[in-house]
């Protein structure tokens, strides 16, 4: 029964199989806030952000930047692009490379490097566990962090999150996760973002790592958490969903002929930043103003970041709407009231006050 | 009764063609006309606007002979006339085109060209011709072959103002032409509208759709509130200027309390129920928005904004589109009612704005029409009636509500108007709901009670639940809501927290 449903379903396009998205209302209604923020530097593909004893740091491509210094004094540069980065108790940092290293800088472990493990090969988000080791998110088996929109369109669960101890031994604490990208520790347990789910998950800390879900159906693709001093929760989300990409992501025999015969640039899928280059796809549509139809294409690319209350309730958002200057925003920070973020989409990492942001 | 004679006396040009001095209207002891002054000039094109409830559509009525006035006078060409029905108004030339056009669909355009006006033997062919030759006169591409229910609203509404025009109108009424109207068929209307003009015909035009009024009209009348507030020459409004006049308020602020306390706005709960990309042919588009428990979401719109439809989709009372008709999330789990009572057992409760004809069983008594709501719950008993909790039920319902009757066996009908709303709430919330959706819930209602329902449904979201409030009342919304959906064309397109919702901001809204 259940599968002549899903079949009906498919077929009216309706429950389950419904290309819907939810609104952005509520604590997620539009405004300009990451637009207003001041811009603290401009660097390529800044992506992750961390505090340590130099400040606020931005991974950007291969180096590592400080954020409150003009032009981003580099701290540390690697042979290969950064993929993940955070902030370790003593000061220093851990950060994760493309290629699957582990790379520490200063603090009591500073220069030392994990090496490859083949089971980690797509490090998306780190974060120091209270006993001491690293929680390493693995965003996907088969591709690479630079590959996320193939994972996206190949629609992957492969991802998974392991522990690695102060020897370096590795642990897999779950799997099956679609495209985990922020980590968070909360009461025990853990918080992940799963960005092709659009979803929060909690991952208990029991062995069996049962997963739960925290808070479900998001506007856009989830990226890094973080958690500031008042205990709220900031997240990170990198795209917008939309109802083409969600058709497309419905089409396979699409998709497949999509991925082998299209430069991905083009794909119809999310981006951090669209309207570049006229080659993009655009959806066609249309808003009827005083009678009148107007044309309109959704954007692919957008800027948000949400407050959540320590319950994972999201409480407000700052955004940056299809016309403005901040997409693709990767990571965010709150340090001293200040709300750092970095806009990977527009090679800008910017900062602004919260308190007293009306939602 | 003897036909009215038709004023034929030649007037001079300032003389206006139509006139009501000190024209009341009352319905049961509610005003919805208050002493009304209006003058329709040979010629021109009058708009009449305002908000749902202004007394537009009871104005028209009137001079259509729909209704009777209370009061004041009628006068066509400086002659005081007695318009005693649409077959009197018809003789003075004052035709009404109704958004609903009033044509037989069965019959041809011919025929319902000449309905009511047949000869003793009619050759269909002979009618077809003349009617050919008149529509061609007019130069309105429409086959008088052609049945009507087979022709587009634009060619329907030709006909019916080629019916107004063969019937020597000096006066025609539009109203609400343009709602269901392409911006094509709406330009033909337009040029159309200035043809009649041309040829002195005077129109009145009801719209709400204000740059239409602006655009196409000389002079504008704003009504509010069943009161006259202005009439001027259109090129002295401004959208903004029209806007003001129509939501500035006096009485309605005495009546509806002052505006809402911005510093006890309740926070949003959790998200109760989403609805994504929701369609229903073309009177729900695409809409979306979400509601919190603990709080009051204020839905305002205007008359054919679709928010009725929408609530009517989400309590299982009407259907969603078949094929993509989007999709409504219930506490994250995507549901889709057959009949009201399965989005009843889920928590859903729709209160209706039409409680006569949905709400109540106006000749059962309070306690069984209470009984009739707990029936069709999640608690019910099946098949079985229990008189001692029907009566249990009503006394607990009547004391907490505070509805005034005699005792529960007293028939819904003979209560008051707020009276009976309660009653109509309290068969909603004897279902134990998680969402309650008020739809209108003061209309018609008295001023005493109104206080008493506002208190309610406030009390309603501080115990947790999530309420939705649909109005077409200003003041009610904001009064009342902690967060304020603004709908339009059949979707949500704004979204205004207490603190930014001025009327003006929601009106803009709901018109742009």
């Amino acid at each position: 029964m259940n599968q002549l449903t899903r079949a009906i379903d498919s077929w009216f396009g309706r429950g389950e199989a419904s290309i819907t998205i939810p609104p952005m209302d509520g604590a997620f209604r539009p405004n300009d806030h990451l637009d207003l923020a001041a811009s603290n530097l401009e660097a390529p593909a800044p992506d992750c952000l961390a505090v340590t004893t130099q400040g606020v740091i931005v991974s950007s491509d291969r180096s590592l930047l400080r954020v409150d210094k003009p032009h981003g004094a580099e701290i540390a540069s690697f042979d290969m692009a950064i993929s993940a980065l955070t902030g370790l108790p003593d000061g220093g940092a851990a950060v994760g490379l493309v290629d699957g290293r582990i790379v520490f800088v200063g603090g009591e472990r500073g220069g030392t490097t994990l090496a490859k493990n083949p089971d980690i090969a797509c490090i998306t988000a780190l974060t120091p566990a209270s006993d001491g080791a690293l929680l390493v998110a693995n965003g996907s088996a088969t591709n690479g962090p630079a590959a996320w929109k193939r994972d996206l369109m190949e629609k992957n669960a492969s991802g998974s999150v392991w522990r690695i101890d102060r020897q370096g031994r590795a642990s897999c604490l779950a799997g099956d996760l679609a495209y985990p990208y922020g980590l968070l520790e909360d009461a025990g347990s853990l918080v992940v973002s799963e960005s092709w789910r659009c979803a929060l998950t909690r991952i208990s800390s029991s062995a069996d790592g049962r997963k739960e879900p925290v808070l479900e159906n998001l506007p856009a693709y989830p990226s890094r958490l973080s958690r500031a001093d008042d205990m709220t929760i900031w997240l990170a989300l990198f795209a917008p969903r939309s109802q083409l990409v969600e058709f497309v992501l419905s089409e396979n025999g699409y998709r497949a002929r999509m991925i082998r015969e299209i430069d991905a640039d083009y794909w119809v899928a999310p981006c951090l930043r669209s309207g570049l280059t006229p080659l993009e796809p655009t959806q066609q549509g249309g808003v009827k103003q005083l009678g009148v139809l107007k044309p309109w294409s959704p954007s692919r690319s957008y800027g948000l970041v949400a407050r959540l209350d320590p319950a994972f309730r999201p409480t407000a958002s700052l955004h940056s709407r299809a016309n403005g200057r901040r997409h693709g925003v990767t990571s965010c920070l709150m340090v001293d009231k200040r709300l750092f973020f970095a806009a990977k989409g527009d090679g800008i990492v910017a900062s602004r006050t919260y308190e007293g942001l009306a939602s | 009764m003897t036909e009215p004679p038709l004023p034929d006396n030649p007037q001079p040009p300032e003389t206006p063609l139509l006139e009501m001095r000190k024209v009341s209207k009352e319905y049961r002891g509610v005003a919805a006309l208050k002493t009304i002054d209006f003058q329709l000039r040979r010629g021109e094109v009058h708009a009449i606007v305002g908000e749902n409830g202004a007394g537009k559509s009871t104005l028209v009525k009137i001079l259509s002979g729909v209704v009777a006035p209370s009061a004041g006078e009628i006068r066509l060409a400086g002659e005081r006339i007695q318009i005693a029905g649409p077959a009197f108004a018809r003789r003075y030339g004052i035709a009404m085109v109704y958004q609903e056009t009033s044509l037989v669909p069965s019959l041809t355009v011919a025929q319902n060209l000449y309905l009511g006006d047949e000869k003793f033997y009619n050759r269909l062919r002979g009618t077809y011709i003349e009617a050919q030759q008149f529509l061609q006169s007019l130069n309105f591409p429409v086959d008088p072959t052609a049945t009507v229910q087979s022709l587009g609203t634009a060619k329907r509404q030709m006909v019916e103002i080629a019916r107004a025009v063969r019937l020597n109108a000096k006066v025609i009424i539009f109203d609400e032409p343009t709602a269901t109207l392409t911006p094509e068929e709406k330009h033909h209307l337009f040029t159309l509208i200035d043809r009649l003009r041309k040829e002195k015909v005077s129109i009145i035009f009801i719209s709400h759709a204000l740059e239409e009024a602006l655009d196409i009209s000389d002079r504008i009348t704003v009504l509010r509130d069943g009161a006259h507030i202005v009439t001027a020459d259109a090129k002295t409004f401004s959208r903004e200027t029209l806007i003001r006049h129509m939501v500035g308020r006096s009485l309605s602020d005495e009546l509806y309390g002052r505006p809402r306390d911005n510093s006890r706005v309740r926070p949003p709960g959790d998200k109760v129920l989403s609805v994504q990309n929701l369609s229903m042919q073309n009177v729900v588009r695409n809409t979306s928005f979400s509601i919190f428990a603990g709080q009051v979401t204020g839905v305002f719109g205007l008359v054919g904004s679709g928010r009725t439809e929408t609530a009517r989709i989400i309590a299982g009372v009407v259907k969603r589109d078949l094929f993509h008709g989007g999709d409504v999330r219930l506490n994250g789990k995507s549901v889709r009612y057959r009949t009201p009572r399965d989005a009843v057992v889920d928590g859903i409760v729709y209160v209706t704005e039409d409680r006569k004809g949905d709400g109540f069983f106006e000749t059962m008594s309070v306690a069984e029409n209470v009984y009739m709501g707990q029936i069709s719950s999640a608690n019910s008993h099946g098949a079985v009636v229990s008189m001692g909790e029907m009566k249990a039920l009503a006394a607990e319902w009547t004391n907490k509500l505070n509805i005034k009757t005699l005792n529960s066996d007293a028939r819904v009908i003979e209560l008051s108007g707020g009276n009976q709303q309660k009653v109509v709430i309290a068969k909603a919330l004897v279902q134990a709901p998680k969402l309650i959706i008020f739809d209108e819930p003061t209309r018609g209602v008295d001023v005493g009670a109104i206080a008493e329902i506002h208190n309610m449904i406030g009390s309603l979201a501080d115990q947790g639940l999530a309420v939705v409030v649909i109005s077409s009342y200003l003041p009610e919304i904001l009064s009342l809501s902690d967060r304020i959906l603004v709908s339009r064309q059949g979707r949500v397109v704004e979204e205004l927290s207490p603190e930014e919702a001025t009327s003006e901001a929601v009106m803009f809204a709901a018109v742009h």
